[in-house]
């Protein structure tokens, strides 16, 4: 079952060295393996990066020296930002961040999420169901709940203030989007009435504005 | 056809045990084999509420490290014909069972029981992890409680991730009055957040609290009205090719209810 955990791998930007999820002792030998096997053709050629497999710094150091010294192939790092592990995904650019809020990579995922349960995405997240009371949800894009939203939900993570929220009952315990933090009222008598129609979380003047988003009905 | 129900909730003191001995005492009542286990170690309370503390020689780490058959280990039950309890040590903890002892167990009693219904403990580490380990069915019990609702959603989350897919829902110690005039969650509003499906609803009766100290299941007693809903409760557990009965069962036992806090 441990064959060929280590694979490289060549994009438009150069070689990277492609680990798959096993033991790490394992991982070094055959990397090691394959480096004696076929060393000279990588010789002066850049790996950019390891993919797959999230390696700990120390690891990632035990593997940059086996490469560097010994082979003499340089190793220049770009950083990844949380790269995943499906293999789908390789031909996309790894490196350019998200930049869609009106379009771009989008997950969907068809359950309810329950408290404690975190959902994290780069990218726009839309859940068929709903978000309980401690379920999380982080997005770098917007965030479309076709259900309630009872949970915490924090869209535009890396400061994105024109992400915006959505639900079809929107009742999060704390709402952020980019770097704004919302809550629900702690006041029991102002308790809101439900809403009747979907509404739109958005940021206007670094206040976090709720409103609904179809025509009045 | 045998099956491994779990009793869980997350949150402690919703009435898992009492759930426990009464689903097992209802199934027993209507002919099955039953075994109720109690993989609460080091905490054990189903012995007490079914009256058979006296009775304990093995337990359930006995019977897991093979100082006794398994047979050797089980109770039998002193009023319900076919009704067994498996106790938890008093002096050990949870450690003293791993998931795939658990697992096992719970095989090897399949093939002598009808149902083996596992008493889960309070938490989420590595008893409630036990306890899931052999079952095929959860049934998840809350309260009309926040925090009651928020563990039990918690479970179910942790539930479907091991693969018990589907929990059915016990809503315990439910007060109609209090729901009546809105000061307490109603069923529909739980049943909207945790999405799964309502297996019955129990009221909250003192005479729980009278057949606990007795150590009696109150599904024995004929005049109660927690008795009866726990006894509607073992029916449908029985008799799950029919989902129309289950919807007349509780809404004729609401309807019942509503006549006794009225009546009062």
């Amino acid at each position: 079952m441990n064959d060929k955990l280590v694979s490289f791998k060549g994009n438009n930007e150069g070689i990277y060295v492609h680990i798959k999820e096993g033991d790490f002792k394992v991982i070094k030998n055959q990397l090691e393996l394959k480096l004696r096997k076929i060393g000279n053709f990588f010789k002066g050629s850049n790996v950019i990066n390891f993919k797959g497999k999230q390696l700990t710094i120390q690891e990632k150091d035990e593997l940059k020296t086996l490469i560097e010294e010994e082979y003499g192939i340089a190793i220049c790092e770009v950083e990844d930002n949380k790269i995943s592990i499906d293999d789908s995904n390789e031909n996309i650019v790894k490196n350019d961040l998200f930049q869609g809020i009106d379009e771009g990579q989008t997950k969907f995922i068809r359950s309810t999420i329950r408290s404690g349960q975190c959902i994290e995405y780069d990218g726009n997240l839309v859940i068929i169901g709903d978000v309980n009371p401690g379920g999380q949800l982080i997005a770098s894009g917007n965030i479309i709940v076709m259900g309630s939203l009872r949970g915490f939900a924090h869209a535009g993570k890396d400061g994105k203030r024109n992400a915006i929220v959505v639900a079809y009952n929107l009742q999060p315990t704390q709402l952020r989007i980019g770097d704004i933090i919302a809550r629900k009222p702690d006041d029991e008598d102002c308790k809101f009435e439900m809403s009747k129609w979907p509404e739109i979380a958005r940021i206007e003047q670094d206040v976090v504005m709720i409103e609904p988003y179809l025509p009045k009905k | 056809m045998s099956e491994v129900i779990v009793i869980t909730s997350g949150k402690g003191g919703v009435g898992k045990t009492t759930t426990t001995a009464n689903i097992g005492a209802g199934l027993a009542q209507a002919g099955n084999k039953v075994v109720v286990i109690d993989a609460d170690i080091g905490l054990r309370n189903l012995d007490v509420v079914l009256g058979l503390e006296n009775r304990i020689v093995y337990d359930i780490v006995d019977v897991v490290n093979k100082v006794c058959r398994l047979k050797q280990g089980l109770i039998r039950d002193k009023r319900y014909e076919g009704l067994y309890l498996l106790p938890a040590a008093q002096t050990k903890d949870k450690t003293a069972v791993t998931p795939g002892e658990m697992f096992e167990l719970c095989n090897d009693l399949k093939e002598h029981f009808d149902y083996v219904i596992i008493d889960c403990p309070a938490g989420i580490e590595q008893g409630f992890q036990n306890a899931i380990a052999g079952a095929q069915k959860a049934i998840v019990v809350t309260t009309p409680e926040i925090s009651a609702v928020r563990d039990a959603d918690r479970i179910i989350g942790l539930l479907e991730a091991k693969g018990l897919h589907n929990p059915m829902l016990i809503i315990n110690r439910i007060r109609q009055d209090m729901v009546k005039r809105g000061d307490m969650m109603n069923i529909d509003d739980m049943i909207d957040i945790l999405a799964i499906d309502l297996l019955g609803v129990v009221p909250d009766d003192e005479s729980i609290v009278i057949s606990t100290n007795k150590g009696e299941p109150v599904i024995s007693d004929d005049n109660s009205f927690a008795g009866k809903a726990f006894s509607n409760i073992s029916k449908r557990i029985l008799g799950e090719e029919v989902p129309l009965l289950d919807l007349d069962v509780d809404e004729s036992m609401l309807s019942k209810l509503r006549k006794l806090i009225f009546g009062k």
